[in-house]
C-alpha cells in the first residue's frame, strides 16, 4: 500500500491499563520467572516496592487484533505480510499491582525501505507513553511492525 | 512456587560478565500460555492449519515470548527493578522444539543521572545458533 502521510498526525483514543496481581502472576509464569518479587506480596515489600513488581515486557500497547486502540487496523496494512520487527521499552518508574495507566498510541514514523530481495518494505513506529494516576511517566513502549514486499514466509 | 533469586553485585558486573539460560524445548502449550498472559492472539502462534495458510510450515512463537525470556535473564540477573532500557530485535521465528539459549554480556559501565549503570548487549539463539532475537538493555544495579 502506498505510505499514507496523514497517520503522523492522527490521534487514537486513551486506553486504561489496570495492573493486577493474577495477571503480574500469570505473565511471570509463563516467561519461567523465579524471582519472588512477581508472586509473593511479602517478598515484593521487602525488596521495597508496593505489591508484586510487573516483568519487563508487561506492558501492552494495544489488544490484539482489531481492537480500536490498534492503529494498525486503520492504516490498510496486510495481517498477513506484517512482522513484529522491534520492541522498545524506556522504565521511568516500578510498575507494580495496583496501579491503573493511561497510554495513548502515537504513530511517531512511518517509512519505506528497499528490501533486501527486492519490493517495498514499510517500517511503522508505534509509540505509548504510560502515565499513572498523578500523571507521572511510567513507561515508554516502541513497536516497529514491518510491512514485508512479500508474505513472510516467502522472504525467509 | 518463586525460589528466591540473588542478583549480582556492582563489582561482578564488570566488563564482560556473563549470564546464560536455556529455555525450552519450545511447546504449543509453552505459546498458548503466553497467548493469555500477554493477549496475542495472533492464530499463526497457535492454529497449525491457519499458521499453513499464511504459508509458515506451523505455528511459531509469539516474538515477544523469546524477548520475555531475555527480559528474565536480565532482571533476574542485574535485579528487576533496575532495567531503565531494554530494546528487542527480532530475527527468526522460533518453532515448537526449538531450545532458546539467552546469552547476555556487560559491554560498558558507566554513571548517568547520579546512578551507576551498565550496558549489556543480549542475544538469543536456537539450539542450530540461528539468531532468533538481539537485544540491548541499559540498568542500575541496586547492589
Amino acid at each position: 500500500m502506498p505510505l499514507d502521510p496523514t497517520v503522523l498526525e492522527r490521534e487514537f483514543p486513551e486506553f486504561e491499563f489496570n495492573v493486577e496481581r493474577g495477571k503480574i502472576r500469570e505473565f511471570a509464569m509463563a516467561l519461567g520467572l523465579k524471582d519472588p518479587v512477581h508472586f509473593d506480596v511479602e517478598a515484593a515489600r521487602a525488596a521495597g516496592y508496593d505489591d508484586l513488581l510487573a516483568p519487563p515486557t508487561f506492558t501492552r500497547q494495544f489488544w490484539h487484533e482489531n481492537d480500536e486502540n490498534d492503529p494498525m487496523p486503520h492504516l490498510g496494512y496486510d495481517p498477513k505480510r506484517r512482522l513484529h520487527g522491534e520492541q522498545e521499552f524506556e522504565y521511568h518508574k516500578p510498575l507494580v499491582a495496583g496501579m491503573s495507566l493511561r497510554g495513548r498510541n502515537v504513530i511517531v514514523s512511518n517509512r519505506e525501505k528497499e528490501g533486501r530481495r527486492g519490493g517495498k518494505m514499510i517500517f511503522v513506529v508505534i509509540e505509548t507513553r504510560f502515565v499513572d494516576e498523578g500523571g507521572e511517566l511510567v513507561q515508554v513502549a516502541r513497536r516497529t511492525l514491518i510491512e514485508t514486499a512479500a508474505p513472510p514466509k516467502e522472504s525467509e | 512456587m518463586a525460589q528466591s533469586v540473588s542478583y549480582a553485585k556492582w563489582d561482578e558486573l564488570t566488563e564482560g560478565a556473563e549470564r546464560e539460560i536455556t529455555m525450552g524445548p519450545l511447546t504449543r502449550t509453552d505459546f498458548v500460555r503466553f497467548a493469555g498472559a500477554n493477549g496475542d492472539f495472533n492464530p499463526n502462534h497457535h492454529d497449525d492449519t491457519y499458521a499453513v495458510s499464511s504459508g509458515f510450515p506451523t505455528s511459531f512463537a509469539q516474538g515477544m515470548l523469546q524477548g520475555g525470556y531475555v527480559g528474565k535473564i536480565l532482571s533476574e540477573w542485574v535485579g528487576p527493578g533496575a532495567l531503565r532500557t531494554f530494546r528487542i530485535r527480532f530475527s527468526t521465528q522460533a518453532w515448537p522444539g526449538d531450545m532458546v539459549i539467552c546469552k547476555a554480556m556487560v559491554v560498558r559501565r558507566y554513571e548517568e543521572d547520579g546512578e551507576r549503570r551498565v550496558e549489556i548487549e543480549a542475544e538469543a539463539v536456537n539450539q542450530d545458533g540461528a539468531s532468533l532475537i538481539k537485544a540491548h538493555a541499559t540498568a542500575a544495579p541496586r547492589g
